[in-house]
């Protein structure tokens, strides 16, 4: 099939072997690439449940899309996927049981797997000590990474370069988190774009691998030229006329921060209110006045969503950094109640530093402040640290113990599940995570189909799951193309499907794109399911329904648990999935072609 | 490298609200010394007097709209490195790799400034050509269009022996990349015959198609860069960058 090499680089750093292994053409029909790929190519290498996340079979997949590459608007995402080390059933067949793991990543990486002759890196094992993988095109290097070792993202942009001597390389890599084993470590790439959920950079740090260096200079030929041509010409023309670019461009996700608290969906104070008062200190507006000195975007982007801010005076002076965002000016400001801009910006930068998840350690943190004020924790529970609303040297401090697994941050670096057992019952209702993963930055009281949106994700609660069953299924076939989520509206599903087509040469239609995402749907759900995840962990955090907002333009908006659970029945119904036990029917898993999967279920 | 210290007036860095003709006018007619695009422009007391033919043509940079996308790239590589497919001649493919502008990246602090051909007024790579100007025509392997402006290089004279690369790496930008295997240099700005794509398809306007008079004085990109970030992050000036 064309738009594919058909080339996966399979790396073993137990054994330092270096592999290239075809990409079977069924598979890239049928899971696309990107989230799609990469979850059948974890399923391929785990043969049964409960290996261990952070053992060296765990493969850590970087899987690009067929539009990679390409310069298609806005279609630089590459998905790292591998079994998660930061989720767990509620009855655990095995200690080790978990879910699947994906996480996807703007910028350069993604395109530059491509252009070094490959559609996926796989990486397997672990190395004896700290590495660092080199792909130079064909030429594949591992590297002793004793001097970039316990280095922050800040200085490895420094000191890659150096190492490298060479130009044109794409890198990403762990900070200390990552080599710490923090659960939810991320990925970062470009010091302000990261993997940063469902822990894939804690996975990274347990194969020792430090950093991954790409270039080349090659890119498949496409199946229809002139109709390739005719659509980039034809999106360059959408894109510059979308009334949504010029949003993206103005203010990137931003702008929701003020939207959002107005509707009163935005998380604040560890997700007990859904509208932050002093949220016009840190929004958008204030942003571009105080901070933001350029917009910078991933790879053949017309949005340029990123916003890179200074802080100029003060105590945080000198502080650079991307942001603030909607997650990350939600989870680290709004949630935390700080409304100190300057500060806010610290945290967001030094969350990248040391290689975070921005919005995992904004919820772990939330929720100490949480049991703090309440008095279930003290000021010696937290190491001395005055872990007040709002207190911003607080939050670096806790920041940079997790980071490093000090004293309570080695609790905390575990996530929140630990921290309830460790704490005590009753901090549950308000540990606010799904199938152990925290929730992201748009609060639950105002909307039940955000709940069935957290709930129903497979890597955990995600806020980029989708609403309902059909949007679910789209999401996961655009995750697998490459195309960036902020744009696929401007793409338009037939858009889409007919660039998929000119690359590709098979004829895709909108229903082939959907039923190809509910067939990757199905396919994480079972790896889910193997693993010992029912119905029961796909339950959302008491609060929404207990405890109506107390402000905010909607004051008392609170969901109601029969609604959310005929919610979830018409869901499990609409996907051909058991009711009580959400196991996928061997009928819809056949009319998806998974007929592979039904056989080693389990009951 | 040909830079005078104390010349870099970035001005214009500071104007984000000028139209792309504003732009230009301001930084000809604007008095002193300006700055833009990795260039110095001294603006001569004659422009504007109009009746002579301009010298140069290049494409400039307004490094505050730039994003660092790579569009650029992507366009010239369509547009120089065509395809035959079924007999006819199509854009290319868009791969970066065979693109003439190379935008260098620096992420942190971010900055990226995109290199290409300057199409410099004395040219030293082809002062530094060894071929003996043809009789007929004057030029050397390596020559300056009349129609375009831009420096072209003759693959039948060419001898890849690579001094152009040389001079353009230690008195320019470094830009001049020489083919592996001919020796030739690869990497020359070709307007595109009068037509840009860079600066057709930049999403942000960040590129602009300059043709006139003047001076200039080419600075390479880790030069540009790190005045870059001094005005944008070190500066402590709220007015500069967006």
């Amino acid at each position: 099939m064309k738009g594919y090499y058909g080339v996966i680089l399979e790396v073993d750093l137990t054994q330092g072997k270096v592999e290239k292994k075809e990409l079977p053409e069924e598979d890239a029909l049928k899971f696309v690439g990107g989230r799609g790929l990469g979850t059948k190519i974890v399923w391929d290498h785990l043969k049964k449940p409960y290996i261990d996340p952070l053992s060296p079979e765990n493969p850590l997949i970087f899987a690009a899309g067929p539009f990679s590459g390409y310069p298609f608007p806005s279609a630089s995402r590459v998905t790292v996927v591998t079994k998660s080390p930061m989720t767990s059933p509620v009855k655990p067949p095995a200690k080790t049981a978990s879910t699947i793991g994906y996480s996807n990543m703007g910028g350069f990486f993604g395109p530059a797997i491509r252009f070094a002759g490959y559609d996926a890196i796989v990486i397997t094992g672990r190395a004896s000590s700290p590495v660092y993988l080199v792909i130079d095109g064909d030429k594949v290097d591992i590297r002793d990474a004793g001097r970039i070792w316990s280095k922050k993202a800040s200085e490895l942009e420094e000191l890659l370069p150096l190492e490298l001597k060479g130009e044109g390389f794409e890198t990403c890599y762990i900070g200390p988190a990552g080599e710490n084993l923090v659960r939810y470590a991320a990925i970062i790439h470009t010091v302000g774009r990261a993997a940063g959920r469902a822990g894939v950079g804690c996975v990274m740090g347990s194969k020792r691998l430090k950093a991954i260096a790409v270039r080349g200079k090659k890119l498949p030929p496409v199946a229809n030229h002139k109709e390739y041509l005719k659509i980039l010409e034809e999106l360059r023309k959408k894109f510059a006329s979308s009334p949504s670019t010029a949003r993206w461009r103005r203010y990137g996700t931003a702008y929701a921060l003020l939207s959002s608290s107005d509707r009163g969906t935005q998380a604040v104070k560890n997700y007990r209110e859904g509208t932050f008062l002093e949220i016009d200190r840190i929004g958008g507006v204030a942003a571009e006045e105080e901070l933001w000195v350029r917009d910078t975007a991933c790879y053949a982007c017309p949005l340029g969503c990123k916003k890179i801010g200074v802080v100029r005076t003060g105590r945080y002076a000198g502080t650079i950094a991307e942001g603030p965002e909607y997650e990350t000016g939600t989870m680290l400001g709004a949630n935390l109640l700080v409304s100190n801009l300057d500060g806010l910006m610290r945290e967001i930068a030094d969350v990248d530093d040391y290689g975070l998840d921005q919005i995992s350690t904004g919820n772990v943190i939330g929720f100490l402040m949480e049991a703090y004020d309440k008095g279930l924790i003290d000021k010696a529970f937290l190491d001395g640290i005055d872990l007040r609303w709002g207190d911003v040297e607080a939050v670096l401090s806790m920041i940079k113990k997790i980071a490093y697994r000090e004293g309570v941050g080695d609790i905390a670096a575990d996530g929140l599940n630990p921290l309830v057992e460790k704490i005590g019952e009753k901090t549950a209702e308000f540990a606010i995570q799904v199938k152990g993963h925290p929730l992201a930055a748009w609060n639950v009281h105002t909307r039940l189909t955000q709940g069935l949106c957290y709930a129903t994700a497979n890597r955990g609660a995600c806020h980029l799951n989708g609403h309902s069953a059909r949007s679910q299924d789209f999401n996961a076939f655009i995750d697998s193309t490459g195309i960036c989520r902020f744009a696929s509206g401007i793409y338009s599903r037939e858009g889409i499907s007919k660039a998929l087509s000119a690359i590709t040469g098979e004829a895709w239609t909108i229903e082939d794109c959907r039923k190809t995402g509910e067939r990757i749907f199905n396919l994480e759900k079972c790896f889910n399911y193997r693993e010992g995840f029912r119905r029961e962990d796909d339950e959302i955090p008491e609060r929404f329904f207990t405890e109506p907002l107390t402000i905010g333009p909607r004051k008392g908006a609170v969901i109601k648990r029969d609604q959310f659970k005929e919610l979830l029945d018409k869901y499990y119904r609409e996907r051909g999935w058991d009711v009580k036990t959400t196991k996928p029917s061997p009928a819809k898993l056949r009319a998806l072609g998974l007929d592979f999967i039904i056989k080693g279920l389990g009951d | 490298m040909e830079e005078r210290e104390g010349l870099f007036v970035p001005e214009f860095l500071a104007k984000n609200s000028l139209s792309r003709r504003e732009f230009v006018k301001s930084a000809l007619i604007g008095s002193g010394t300006l700055a833009f695009g990795g260039f110095l422009v001294k603006a001569e007391e004659k422009q504007g007097t109009g009746g002579e033919k301009p010298r140069y043509s290049l494409v400039i940079v307004d490094y505050n709209k730039c994003t660092g996308c790579r569009t650029c790239e992507a366009v010239c590589s369509q547009a120089n490195e065509r395809v035959i497919i079924d007999g006819e001649e199509l854009l290319g493919l868009g791969n970066p790799a065979e693109a003439r502008v190379k935008v260098v990246s620096y992420n942190f602090p971010p900055v990226d400034v995109p290199n290409r051909c300057l199409e410099c007024p004395d040219a030293p790579c082809i002062e530094a050509c060894p071929v003996s100007p043809d009789p007929n025509t004057g030029r050397k392997a390596l020559y300056r269009d009349e129609k375009t402006l831009a420096i072209k290089n003759d693959p039948e004279r060419c001898i890849g022996c690579g001094n152009c690369a040389r001079a353009c790496e230690q008195k320019r930008v470094g830009i001049i990349k020489q083919d592996k295997k001919t020796g030739r240099p690869t990497t020359l700005c070709t307007l595109c015959e009068g037509d840009p794509q860079c600066v057709r398809y930049c999403p942000y306007d960040a590129l602009t198609h300059f043709t006139g008079d003047g001076r200039h004085f080419a600075l390479s990109p880790d030069k540009i860069a790190k005045r870059l970030a001094e005005l944008w992050y070190y500066s402590g000036n709220r007015e500069v960058g967006r």
